[in-house]
């Protein structure tokens, strides 16, 4: 289903908040998963695949601890929360390489590392397995497989950008991926009870006249 | 400015409070004028371009507004709907009419495609060639007293006209993205387009211009020979009615940084006005002539809400004050338009206080309407964190913009009364009883200022040298609320400086205020939290609008 960026990224704010992520990360899963799609790259996937394996799960463990090597208390680094604290923290980056031990689906680092880049006026580059991207902030470049579901990666300022994604204004998640977000974003909805129908909106007088 | 006085722009802790917001009136910098406006300006061309229905007001019709670079199209699909499911409530699943903004001309292909998708409304899907996505119902009593009149070669009678405004309302009017539609990035370097809810409000002018067709080819279908052509004069004071929920209440708090745009613009109009060391007699003389129609327009203004009631009775009482103000005031003064406004500080309620304000406006557009250009908001929401600031500037822009609230007590009960949230039904914000439903844990963030506080809290044991960005590394539950600070560097009318979750907050304020940009007037609040308006009464329609009846067409035309 072709879906509006406005839409996906409401709906991977709403999913992770659903999943339990405070509402502030949450916003930042939604810019990330609207910014993959906008570099052709199925965000909905990659978040979907990320709430799946926290899901449950206490988060503040899944968050970083810098340092040279950034690890998660619980082993499993969370590429929201470690990707938010790299944008953060992107005027401390070191000038070597930093390494980000054992990220869950490490492509949702892209976006914050074009932030960072962005912020930085400069190119980063990720690199994990087979995989390297290469972002200006604005263009992303990708070689080898684009999707992993645990990397450990290393985080480096690159000299040059190769040709770039295609950009895309459009969403395409399959109907699984959808249904799976579909079904964390339901969670923050309120169950309707007669006192929420009855006053929730409004009563008043009549809306038929 | 010379010696004058130093006339900056009201400060955020005057004009962010509630009361004020809800206090608000449309002025030049209206999103409905700035676009007849500009449809003038750069003479548009209208075209109806199919308008198949049956006798009984069934089937489709396509409007197109051609620009010049641009066209686009409405398509309405006008239904049969039994009166016992018309609602206006987020809740109805159909309506008499329902409608999209085509970018471009729709081919026979959209057209059909359309029809399966549109009278469905939120359960239906547009695309990225759609810019909005709205539905209408009718006024019942008007509607079938205008079409019976009509069939039996009469005019209807204008005391009904005058009491209930409008043929039809819209009960939403979805943009940026919603159901499919076009984002707002797609449309949004466009001139046309640049203004914020242009794609909305010419939805609703061509939604007008739709209505009055059909309720006269209904009318047609009826008296057949007889029937009398809707009076051109009877037909302009109708508008497009409009009943607005809980929907805008979170819009405004979502979107901080385009309040700001919207309310410093017109700070910014107000305060060069002001600044102005002498008036005209020929700008003297727009303005007391608009005052009067103002007057007039007020003097029709009805509501059944006890609030409205009573801001209603303080308003006419400022206009009556105001009146002979006015008759006392020399404009040959040096700064009138300054000296009105303390006077009005000094002596009218907030009702009369942003009635003048934006009155002044009015003689002045060469020198604010261009102001408009700035009401957008082109940066991404939510921002990106600036993770370097340090500590002590964030504890700085807390108390800039939340002062107001360091001393409330947070844990009491009527402080936190009240939670936003989503309803699973139809996924409709509401708000309720933290205290007396089940609904705390799915509280949106919309309660800025209990946030920031806390955050506050938070940040007490920290070095003032510290950056946010350790900060949020061991606290990210407070990311959400530092964001939203760190906005406020270079939006100062961002955040309401009101709680907005307190047993006393009233949604219909900033119902009021986002609709009073919209340029809505004769505020009927339903409720303490929904509200009726109406859009274009007074406009001229396609086939009328020129450069002279494009702009002041919201003031009622009285005799001097």
């Amino acid at each position: 289903m072709s879906l509006s960026l406005n839409e996906v990224e409401t709906l991977a704010k709403k999913a992770a908040r659903g999943a339990g992520y405070p509402w502030g990360l949450a916003e930042e899963a939604g810019l990330a998963t609207r910014w993959l799609w906008g570099q052709g790259i199925d965000g909905c996937q990659e978040i979907a695949g990320l709430l799946g394996m926290c899901d449950g799960s206490d988060l503040s463990g899944w968050g970083p601890r810098p340092g040279a090597h950034w690890v998660a208390q619980y082993g499993t680094l969370c590429p929201i929360a470690a990707g938010a604290a790299l944008s953060d923290h992107a005027r401390l980056l070191p000038d070597e390489t930093l390494t980000l031990e054992n990220v869950a689906r490490p492509m949702l680092l892209a976006p914050f590392a074009a932030l960072a880049a962005r912020r930085l006026q400069t190119q980063i580059a990720l690199s994990w397995l087979e995989t390297r991207l290469t972002t200006d902030g604005e263009t992303l470049h990708i070689q080898g497989p684009a999707g992993a579901a645990r990397a450990t990666v290393t985080v480096a300022k690159a000299e040059t950008l190769n040709n770039a994604c295609p950009k895309l204004t459009r969403a395409n998640p399959d109907s699984d991926t959808l249904k799976c977000l579909e079904t964390f974003a339901h969670r923050t909805y309120a169950p309707a009870t007669q006192a929420s129908r009855l006053n929730g909106a409004g009563a008043g007088l009549s809306d038929n006249d | 400015m010379g010696d004058g006085p130093d006339i900056k722009r009201r400060a955020p802790d005057i004009v962010m409070r509630l009361k004020r917001l809800g206090s608000l009136h449309q002025s030049r910098l209206s999103f409905m004028r700035i676009l007849t406006r500009r449809l003038a300006r750069d003479a548009w061309r209208f075209e109806p371009r199919a308008f198949q229905m049956d006798r009984g007001g069934v089937g489709h019709a396509v409007y197109t507004a051609h620009g010049p670079d641009r066209a686009y199209s409405l398509v309405a699909f006008a239904h049969d709907l039994p009166d016992d499911q018309r609602s206006d409530r987020v809740i109805a699943e159909a309506w008499d009419a329902t409608f999209t903004l085509f970018d471009g001309i729709p081919t026979a292909q959209d057209i059909a495609r359309l029809a399966k998708n549109v009278p469905l409304q939120e359960t239906g899907r547009v695309s990225e060639t759609e810019l909005t996505l709205s539905r209408a119902n009718r006024s019942v009593r008007l509607w079938a007293h205008v079409i019976e009149r009509l069939a039996a070669g009469l005019q209807p009678d204008p005391q009904m006209i005058e009491s209930v405004g409008y043929l039809m309302r819209t009960t939403a009017v979805y943009g940026s993205g919603k159901f499919g539609a076009a984002d707002r990035a797609m449309i949004a370097d466009r001139p046309e387009m640049h203004v914020p809810f242009q794609a909305e409000m010419l939805s609703v002018y061509l939604i007008r211009w739709f209505v009055r067709d059909l309720v006269q080819h209904m009318a047609d279908a009826r008296g057949a020979g007889k029937t009398a052509k809707l009076a051109p004069d009877i037909a302009r004071r109708l508008g497009i009615g409009n009943s607005t929920g809980l929907g805008m209440a979170p819009f405004l708090i979502n979107h901080p940084v385009l309040l700001n745009n919207w309310i410093s613009v017109r700070e910014d109009a107000i305060a060069q006005v002001r600044a102005l060391a002498q008036a005209t007699p020929g700008e003297a003389d727009v303005f007391r002539d608009i005052f009067r129609r103002a007057k007039a327009s007020v003097a029709v203004w009805r509501s059944d809400h006890p609030i409205q009631i009573e801001k209603l009775a303080s308003l006419r009482a400022d206009l009556a004050a105001l009146s002979g103000k006015l008759r006392q005031t020399n404009f040959a003064r040096s700064h009138p338009w300054d000296h009105l406004m303390r006077w009005a500080e000094d002596t009218l309620s907030e009702e009369g206080q942003e009635f003048l304000a934006s009155l002044i406006l009015e003689p002045y557009g060469a020198l604010v309407d261009h102001l408009a250009n700035h009401m957008a908001s082109d940066a991404p929401e939510p921002a990106r964190i600036k993770g370097t600031m340090p500590i002590a500037r964030v504890r700085a822009l807390v108390r800039q913009n939340f002062g107001w609230s360091e001393d409330l007590d947070w844990s009491a009960k009527e402080h936190t009364a009240r939670a936003w949230y989503v309803s699973e039904e139809k996924l409709e914000p509401r708000l309720g009883e933290r205290f007396d439903e089940p609904i705390a844990a799915y509280e949106q963030p919309l309660a800025p200022a209990r946030d920031a506080i806390a955050a506050l809290k938070a940040l007490k044991p920290w070095e003032d040298t510290a950056t946010i960005a350790a900060f949020l590394l061991r606290h990210p539950e407070h990311r959400h609320i530092i964001r939203r600070v760190q906005m406020t560097r270079h939006a100062p009318y961002a955040e309401i400086r009101d709680n907005t979750i307190g047993a006393e907050v009233l949604p219909i304020d900033m119902l009021r205020a986002k609709l009073s940009f919209f340029g809505a007037t004769h505020f009927d609040p339903r409720s303490d939290r929904w509200v009726r308006i109406c859009m274009f009464a007074g406009a001229p329609y396609p086939d009328d609008l020129t450069d002279k009846t494009s702009d002041l067409w919201v003031y009622p035309e009285t005799p001097a």
